[in-house]
């Protein structure tokens, strides 16, 4: 399996999707984190220093790197049956069971990688504008278990991108029905449900987008960014955040992870080549 | 997994595929032996490609079984293809990585190491080139380097799906030349094609497919062994009907100025004879060497009742497929 990965790994360094999707993320990032930068040098009341950015670094733009690193899983994916190579890797000698194992393991190479690009992007912004002096810890556990929640957030788009890669085998169709399902399918059919047979509700809150969704919100983490949170919902007369048990999702992500994945998994190996 | 002396490299038993409404391969059995260079024959859409999957692994079959190396289960299956080199339909490989680079993801798979490739880029001489990106190389350079591919490893067996399609005779040439000193250096080769004359000068074994079933298997030379008479005469109409009916002929057609058949027991003199006895007079009666074009359009006009593609035939009175060739 691992000499399957070490393949991945050449095909994905070398080919050209990697390097745009990482860039254009790359350019979003730099481009958002320098504007959060330049108003923050403009507004004192609104500083951008560490570790209090971290609440923008890990705000809702680490999902379009989500978006990208799972665009690029399925151009990974479904361009092999497109080309022939998923066939031809199984000639060679791959079983499908390593071959897919090898796709499995690129999921979470590719979401750190994008979850690293913001924070290293981020962290050297903010640093430029913190205070080393004042002694304030750079890092904590908040922004370690902020995340850890994220690239579990990351790891759900993923395994269904790799799970949409697989059943369609082809780049287009997939990215579309991917799209479809993470921008509106989901809500569309959970509320129509919902409607339908509202005893079905609490259940269907635990619909994968909507279970992924609840790991990504920073402030549930980090209890200073919450009471900050908190503070200024008042303050604007906006309905105040609740904090929310993260047990259960964090368990309800990795079921719907492993799930997609299975199914995927069994949907490749019972066709043909 | 060691294949027992004498074990056949690739047997099927019945080996079947049936998709919804079609059935692509029909109860078929053959096998190949160590070191036979054994030619897939059949027109477009025959089944040849859908055999390969099979024999491969990659289309499950719905019907019959097979063994390679001796073993049929599917860890054998899984341990003898890293002793096969096969290629299936087109040469499948990453378009934006170099010919050098997609052979490294091969050699990566087969486990083999970097020496290897430059020496089986240099057998296909595709050396100077290897630098340069899959999908700039021309469609003889992209089945040369499949066919390189199918060398890493120095497989047992070899599988090639129609290896000299898009090709300039120059290019088929040159496979033809590397698939025959493979099969000098002891190599099985399963080779399917739809191009008769290259199956004719570079195998030694042959099987002809046709709507999924086998309709002939035999060596090269057993099947191209029995000669035809080839007659003239100055009314090629009637010569064409009493041929037709002569009792020791297993089949004739008309091939252009004159008509072959296939004699039960090649005496000429007594077909001359009989002919005489009928008034026919003949300019010309000899034996003629049979090409395995010749037994491909027997065979698949017996099967069918009618003619292979471009031909026309009807059944002469003798009861024998009678063709016209135009």
């Amino acid at each position: 399996m691992w000499a399957a990965f070490r393949s991945e790994m050449r095909k994905m360094w070398k080919r050209p999707a990697t390097w745009v999707t990482l860039g254009l993320f790359g350019l979003m990032t730099v481009a958002d984190l320098i504007g959060e930068y330049r108003r923050a040098r403009k507004d004192p009341d609104d500083p951008f220093f560490l570790p209090d950015a971290w609440g923008q670094i890990l705000g809702q733009e680490v999902m379009v790197g989500f978006i990208f690193a799972s665009v690029l899983v399925i151009l990974l994916v479904a361009a092999e049956f497109s080309w022939r190579t998923a066939r031809q890797n199984v000639i060679d000698g791959l079983s499908k069971t390593q071959w897919y194992s090898a796709k499995v393991l690129l999921i979470p190479l590719l979401v750190a990688l994008f979850l690293a690009l913001r924070v290293a992007v981020g962290g050297s912004l903010a640093l430029a504008g913190t205070d080393l002096s004042a002694g304030a810890g750079l890092f904590g556990t908040a922004q370690l278990s902020a995340l850890g929640g994220m690239f579990v957030t990351g790891l759900g788009f993923a395994s269904l991108a790799l799970f949409v890669a697989v059943a369609i085998r082809a780049s287009g169709p997939a990215m579309a029905v991917w799209f479809a399902w993470f921008a509106f399918g989901e809500r569309l059919v959970v509320g129509g449900l919902g409607t339908l047979f509202e005893g079905l509700r609490p259940v269907l809150k635990w619909a994968p987008i909507m279970t992924f969704d609840r790991l990504r919100d920073y402030i549930q983490y980090d209890p200073e960014a919450f009471r900050r949170a908190s503070e200024w919902a008042v303050e604007h007369e906006r309905p105040v955040p609740e904090l929310e048990a993260l047990g259960p999702a964090f368990a309800g992500s990795f079921v719907w992870i492993a799930a997609l994945l299975l199914f995927g998994w069994l949907w490749y190996r019972k066709r043909d080549l | 997994m060691t294949s027992v002396p004498g074990t056949p490299i690739i047997q099927t038993f019945g080996l079947s595929k049936r998709y919804r409404k079609t059935t692509a391969v029909d109860d078929i059995s053959f096998r190949v032996e160590p070191g036979q260079v054994f030619g897939f024959l059949g027109p477009n859409g025959a089944g040849k490609t859908t055999t390969i999957g099979l024999l491969l692994g990659i289309i499950t079959p719905t019907g019959g079984r097979f063994e390679l190396f001796g073993g049929g289960s599917a860890s054998d299956l899984h341990a003898a293809r890293r002793r096969i080199g096969a290629t299936l339909e087109t040469p499948n490989f990453y378009p934006y990585l170099s010919g050098r680079d997609n052979l490294r993801i091969v050699a990566n798979v087969k486990r083999r190491d970097a020496a290897e490739i430059e020496r089986v880029l240099d057998l296909v001489g595709l050396g100077r080139r290897a630098k340069h990106k899959f999908k700039a190389y021309s469609l003889g350079m992209k089945q040369r380097l499949a066919l390189a591919a199918t060398m890493l490893g120095d497989p047992e067996l070899i599988i090639l799906d129609e290896p000299a399609n898009g090709l300039d005779p120059e290019g088929m040439r040159e496979i033809r030349e590397i698939i025959r000193g493979l099969g000098e250096r002891g190599k099985t080769i399963f080779l399917s094609s739809h191009l008769l004359s290259e199956v004719e000068r570079t195998c030694t074994h042959v099987a002809i497919i046709q709507h999924g079933r086998i309709i002939r298997q035999d060596s090269v030379e057993d099947v191209t062994s029995h000669g035809v008479a080839g007659l003239r005469s100055a009314d090629l109409e009637a010569l064409a009907a009493a041929v037709a009916e002569y009792p020791g002929a297993r089949w004739s057609k008309r091939r252009g100025d004159r008509v072959v058949a296939e004699l039960e027991d090649e005496d000429l003199a007594v077909m001359n004879a009989w002919l005489a006895e009928r008034g026919i007079l003949v300019s010309h009666l000899a034996l003629e060497a049979r090409s395995l074009e010749d037994v491909f359009m027997e065979a698949t006009g017996a099967t069918e009742g009618d003619a292979a593609p471009g031909r026309s035939s009807d059944t002469g009175p003798g009861g024998h497929q009678m063709g016209e060739v135009p």
